[in-house]
């Protein structure tokens, strides 16, 4: 049992990670019934399960490899919120009515269902 | 490096997520959601790239993962920006 034998296994195991944490955003993806519950599944959990991935690839420990992995770490880091903030301001613009049961609209939109409205 | 065993796995259950993902695409009915889902797309194709590097032990995977990283944001952008103001700029 050498150094770079636990180095490996504790690479399966951050991919397995990655894995369940990536399929767990897919299917909260798929049962979120309007955009803005699914944005919490999509650029959440799936950005988690693919840095446990890039953290993976310290295991290699190839100089090139880890700064790669670093820079898209950081670049995603930075980007995955902007994005998801762009698609739900695109979404409130077009007046998106909200799906979920329950529902709070705080802007006067109205985009609440409409059985929630009263308290 | 990671063992062949979980990289085919890992490989196997990545493509089906974006099997899924694409499924979630065409079946949404609004476009915003429809933009989310090909965002979550390409993050899970960097994914699938970031394992190969990982399984081959080889850096230039990771080039095409950072361009397509790069893409991706600059369309996700540009397609909420025109979805929500009607215009890009």
């Amino acid at each position: 049992m050498s150094g770079s034998q636990a180095l490996a296994i504790a690479a399966d195991l951050l991919v397995v990670f990655g894995l369940l944490v990536t399929t767990l955003g897919v299917a909260g993806m798929f049962r979120m019934p309007d955009v803005y519950t699914e944005l919490h599944a999509a650029s959440k959990a799936v950005f988690l399960g693919i840095v446990a991935f890039l953290l993976a690839s310290l295991a290699t420990s190839d100089g090139t490899i880890m700064a790669r992995a670093a820079l898209i770490t950081i670049f995603l880091l930075l980007t995955t919120p902007v994005g998801a903030h762009a698609i739900a301001r695109a979404a409130y613009q077009r007046r998106e009515p909200m799906a979920t049961p329950g529902a709070l609209d705080e802007s006067g939109c109205g985009l609440a269902p409409s059985e929630s409205s009263d308290p | 490096m990671i063992h062949d065993g979980v990289f085919y796995v890992a490989v196997i259950w990545l493509t089906v997520l974006v099997a899924l993902c694409a499924a979630q695409l065409l079946r949404s009915r609004s476009t915003a959601s429809r933009v989310l889902a090909l965002d979550t797309l390409v993050l899970l194709l960097i994914g699938l790239l970031v394992l190969w590097s990982d399984a081959e032990g080889v850096s230039y995977f990771l080039d095409a993962a950072l361009g397509l990283a790069v893409l991706a944001f600059v369309g996700t952008l540009a397609a909420a920006r025109f979805h929500g103001e009607g215009k890009m700029f």
